[in-house]
């Protein structure tokens, strides 16, 4: 029988204890338990350090009741940017922190917090003008003059709808 | 020191995140940062290599040096320094710390995220926005003109490609020349060679190409199933003359069946030609445009993001109706042309195929807008409906005529192969066909299936007997339910079944009230539509009829089926939209002043829209409930309300006012993308461009007039004598749809110039009062009632009264628009 607990390691070294139907929201984690078995060693992440790790563990266990992503749910979803109230609080985080989730939810392959993450960041892009968004996320403008009226022009066809 | 503050998670286990850390000032990046995180899913489409630029500039801060001792101490103790530190500051120094500071709680998602994160991140975003994001810095700019993540934006518009001629155009271009390449590409007409590699979110129905038949409950392009010919319905106003009516015409001598003996380029090419239409566009030199990027192999891939820019630019020509004409036959070749009005046309890439009540068929060129060979001659009375499937698979004509018969020709010879006469009483209206099975219907009230290849019983295509159907069946079809199963060979043989040759009568449905004049096939239903009011949805098997749909108040003249929608043109001169698992009308359009003849309407479905469409419908009908609950003032019927005098506006609005029929899957409207798009053609000459407005409701985008554009083409005065007899039937009509667009005021005719004409939304009264004018000026016989439209994404293309066929061409001369059409399909 399995454990319903299971411990990871952070990549700073601290020990976490998860139970196993939140860990198991991680498919790369699924997978492995599956294909390797339970050693009852806690498992390394080496990747993700304890301040990211706990918060990826506080989104599976409030999502842990979810019903599990289909193969190919991709193919019909329709893009829409909407994302639910509480995902909302949980993703009111600083910059480095949301890069950080959406970086461990892909390592960890935790589809619906990766999803969330990347709608969150889609969020603020949205609808902003390139200087919003330099503004938005400190980002140098390396064009010259020149070539931004040039890609300014390419870009004229879209306009007017 | 303020960099290290800004991080307090950092340590030091992670060299990586440390060095992000020292380094999460701006813009610059750790060129090694992603790479840890970047699992090998097969997937990537990183660019370049952003390095050398960033490592040349790594730790170039200007913060000055820290002591050792300080760094040493932990996270917690210096943040604890750092803030007693600014404590000491005055608020102006404060200030200009926190200025200063400030950048730093930002980064840049480009540079710390990897490609295939920031591309998910982009694929949330509206082409506008993007295009804005391209101008923030250079490695926006390169992560945003990604070609893959612009194939995404493509199909989430709802539009459709041609991805056999797509990879047959890369392969053309490619550099690699070995002979692998070679072989495939003599190939690539074959549908099942060589699958699309395609992203996982995009289910194959998307990116459908031209040669896959009707499979699929829907298809991608439904250039087979759209010429809907019929004869006007049975309440008699406007019975379509025909030559059975007439004399005898003048049979054209010296036209004579055209045997094998003509010669023709090689099969491949041929197929080729035939598919992907422009002979021209498939030779070797490199196209100018920015349609290809070439890969580092020498390989050649297709460019998404100028194919979105170019169908965007396609579709707002069709909005702003810029647009080419020319006309077929070419002008200076009239000799090649029909000798009277055509009642049929379907085109397929580069070929079309006309049936004239000249008792001809002939198939054009395109391009050069010649005939291709001599007419086909068979039918001794006008050719009224046809379908064609140029494909090598099928290659073949299949027309039916006055005659009551049907014809079958070669399609690259134009020899007749076989002929069923008669398979009807009376005229064959409409036919439709797909790989199993052949639907006609007729004049005499029938519709009756034809088996398209030999059947045995128990095969899954033969006709399952249902008692108690409109259908009945011919005395050789066997009742499979009867039969033990499996059936053997040895049983069969012992019953003496036989197995039925090739367009061997399956059933015969007799279920309408008057002359069936359109039908549709879409899977294992067909849709019918007839001069008794009502479109009815049969089994294709059994005959049984599993829906009736009622709505309009005239004989329905045309018919057209998607899957989810059934479209249909009638003689009460409206356009209406039936949602096909509901039976309810989703939209009634009046735009037309007479009997609707043809129409074709593309949707241009985005992914996921069944489900999005469910809920929205749902939505609406919800409102409606809200709406009559609290006593708002709803429709409780349409005729109730159309007694006192009212009509809606139920082209598509949400208003619970508006709303015919509650449980629809589909929205008001029928749904579809905002590039929707509905062609008809009517009696009054005109041809609508149906598009869309801004909440959803149909609206005429464009009108267009077949007479005028002939004589635009062949460059005529307005108003030549030739049409001198129905200049006030044209006049007449002009002013009622005047009269329509500013509201219906009766007698306040407009100016005679309504193009384009925008149908405004309440125009409640205005159909009431050209009722009396309708038949004194129909009785005129306007010389262009237009027959059939079709469209696919660059063109109309016209057929009416006038031999002469019209093509609109939406590429507007534009060699960008031309070359990226060739990969474009319809909505």
């Amino acid at each position: 029988m399995s454990s319903s607990t299971l411990v990871f390691t952070s990549s700073d070294g601290v020990d976490i204890t998860v139970d196993r139907d939140v860990a198991e929201r991680s498919l790369l984690i699924k997978n492995m338990l599956e294909d390797l078995g339970e050693s009852g060693e806690p498992i390394p992440i080496p990747n993700v350090n304890e301040a990211v790790l706990k918060k990826v563990i506080e989104w599976c266990t409030h999502h842990k009741n979810d019903p599990p992503s289909t193969g190919d749910d991709d193919d019909s979803r329709r893009k829409t940017t909407d994302i639910d109230e509480w995902d909302q609080k949980f993703m009111q985080v600083d910059q480095e922190m949301l890069f950080e989730i959406i970086l461990a939810a892909n390592y960890l392959d935790i589809k619906g917090l990766l999803d969330v993450g990347c709608k969150t960041v889609a969020n603020m892009i949205k609808g902003k003008s390139p200087e919003e968004i330099r503004k938005t996320f400190n980002i140098q403008n390396d064009f010259t003059a020149e070539e931004e009226d040039q890609i300014r022009r390419e870009n004229e066809w879209a306009e007017d709808r | 020191m303020a960099g290290e503050t800004a991080v307090p998670e950092n340590t030091r286990p992670r060299l990586l995140r440390v060095h992000a850390a020292a380094n999460c000032s701006s813009d610059f990046t750790a060129p090694s940062i992603s790479t840890p995180y970047r699992l090998d899913e097969g997937y990537s489409d990183e660019t370049k290599s952003q390095s050398d630029k960033e490592l040349a500039n790594l730790p170039s801060d200007d913060v000055m040096p820290l002591p050792d001792w300080l760094l040493a101490s932990s996270k917690e103790d210096r943040a604890e320094i750092a803030y007693s530190l600014l404590r000491t500051l005055p608020i102006s120094s404060l200030v200009a710390v926190v200025d200063r500071f400030a950048p730093l709680l930002y980064m840049d998602p480009v540079v710390k995220l990897p490609p295939e994160i920031t591309s998910e991140i982009f694929s949330y975003l509206d082409p506008e926005t993007l295009l804005a994001a391209s101008l923030a810095s250079r490695a926006w700019r390169g992560r945003i003109i990604d070609s893959s993540l612009w194939r995404g934006k493509y199909i989430d518009e709802g539009w459709r490609v041609d991805i056999d001629a797509i990879r047959a155009f890369e392969e053309n271009h490619s550099a690699l020349s070995s002979p692998y390449l070679r072989k495939s590409r003599l190939r690539t007409s074959d549908t099942d060679i060589g699958e699309p590699k395609q992203k996982k979110r995009v289910p194959q129905s998307w990116l459908d190409s031209r040669t896959t038949g009707y499979l699929g409950s829907y298809g991608i392009e439904r250039q087979d199933g759209h010429q809907t010919s019929a004869e006007a319905d049975t309440e008699g106003d406007h019975l379509m003359s025909d030559v059975s009516n007439d004399q005898s015409g003048s049979a054209s001598p010296g036209q004579r069946l055209l045997g094998s003996n003509h010669t023709w380029e090689s099969q491949t090419d041929l197929a080729r030609t035939m598919l992907h239409g422009h002979a021209s566009l498939s030779t070797h030199t490199p196209p100018k445009s920015s349609i290809l990027i070439r890969m580092p192999n020498g390989g050649a891939k297709i460019n998404w993001l100028h194919l979105y820019k170019q169908r965007r630019r396609l579709e707002d020509n069709w909005n702003r109706g810029r647009l080419t004409k020319f006309q077929i036959p070419h002008p200076e070749h009239m000799a090649e042309c029909h000798q009277e009005c055509i009642y049929s046309i379907q085109f397929w890439g580069n070929w079309l195929v006309s049936g004239s009540r000249d008792r001809t068929v002939r198939v054009w060129n395109i391009d050069t807008q010649r005939l291709r060979y001599r007419p086909l001659v068979g039918h001794t009375k006008s050719v009224l409906c046809l379908q064609f499937d140029p494909r090598p698979a099928e290659d073949i004509i299949m027309t039916g005529s006055s005659d009551k018969s049907v014809i079958i020709w070669r399609f690259s010879t134009g020899e007749k192969l076989r002929e069923i006469a008669p398979a009807h009483y009376d005229s064959v209206l409409n036919l439709k066909f797909d790989e199993r099975y052949l639907v006609t219907c007729s004049k005499d009230r029938l519709i009756k299936v034809w088996n398209r290849r030999e059947l045995m019983a128990g095969d899954k295509d033969y006709p399952a007997i249902h008692c108690g159907s409109a259908a009945t069946y011919p005395s050789y079809i066997v009742d499979t339910s009867q039969l033990p199963s499996p059936i053997t060979e040895a049983e069969l043989a012992k019953r003496n079944i036989q197995s039925l040759s090739p367009y061997s009568l399956l059933m015969t449905i007799a279920g309408h009230g008057a002359a069936v004049n359109a039908i549709q096939i879409s899977a294992d239903e067909i849709v019918s539509a007839s001069g008794d009011r009502l479109i009815k949805i049969w089994n294709i098997r059994s005959g049984l009829c599993k829906k009736t749909l009622v709505g309009h108040e005239k004989g329905i003249a045309c018919v057209q089926f998607d899957g989810r929608r059934i479209i249909s043109g009638s003689n009460d001169d409206s356009v209406r939209i039936f949602d096909h698992s509901s039976g309810a009308e989703v939209a009634c359009m009046s735009g037309h002043a007479a009997l609707v003849r043809t129409v074709q309407a593309g949707f241009g479905d985005p992914p996921g829209a069944e489900e999005a469409m469910k809920l929205e419908a749902l939505a609406v009908d919800n409102e409606f409930l809200d709406a009559r609950r609290s006593d708002e003032a709803v429709n409780y019927g349409p005729r109730a309300l159309r007694r006192a005098g009212h009509y809606q506006n139920t082209a598509g609005s949400r208003n619970p006012r508006d709303i015919k029929a509650l449980g629809a899957h589909i929205p008001p409207g029928g749904g579809g993308s905002k590039w929707a798009r509905i062609v008809s053609g009517s009696y009054d000459e005109f041809v609508q461009v149906w598009k869309k407005d801004r909440d959803g409701t149909w609206v005429i985008g464009l009108s267009l007039s077949h007479v005028d554009s002939l004589m635009e083409i062949n460059g005529e005065e307005n108003e030549r004598p030739r049409n001198s007899r129905n200049a006030f039937a044209r006049r007449a009509r002009r002013a009622r749809l005047a009269n329509q667009a500013i509201g219906g005021h009766h007698g306040a005719a407009g100016p005679a110039t309504v193009i384009p004409q925008v149908q405004h939304q309440h125009q409640h009264a205005a159909r009431n009062q050209q009722a009396p004018g309708n038949d004194n000026i129909e009785h005129h016989q306007p010389p262009s009632r237009v027959f059939k439209v079709q469209f696919d994404a660059r063109k109309i293309i016209c057929a009416t009264q006038d031999p002469r066929i019209v093509v609109w061409d939406f590429a507007d001369n534009d060699d960008e628009l031309r070359e990226a059409s060739q990969f474009f399909t319809g909505l």
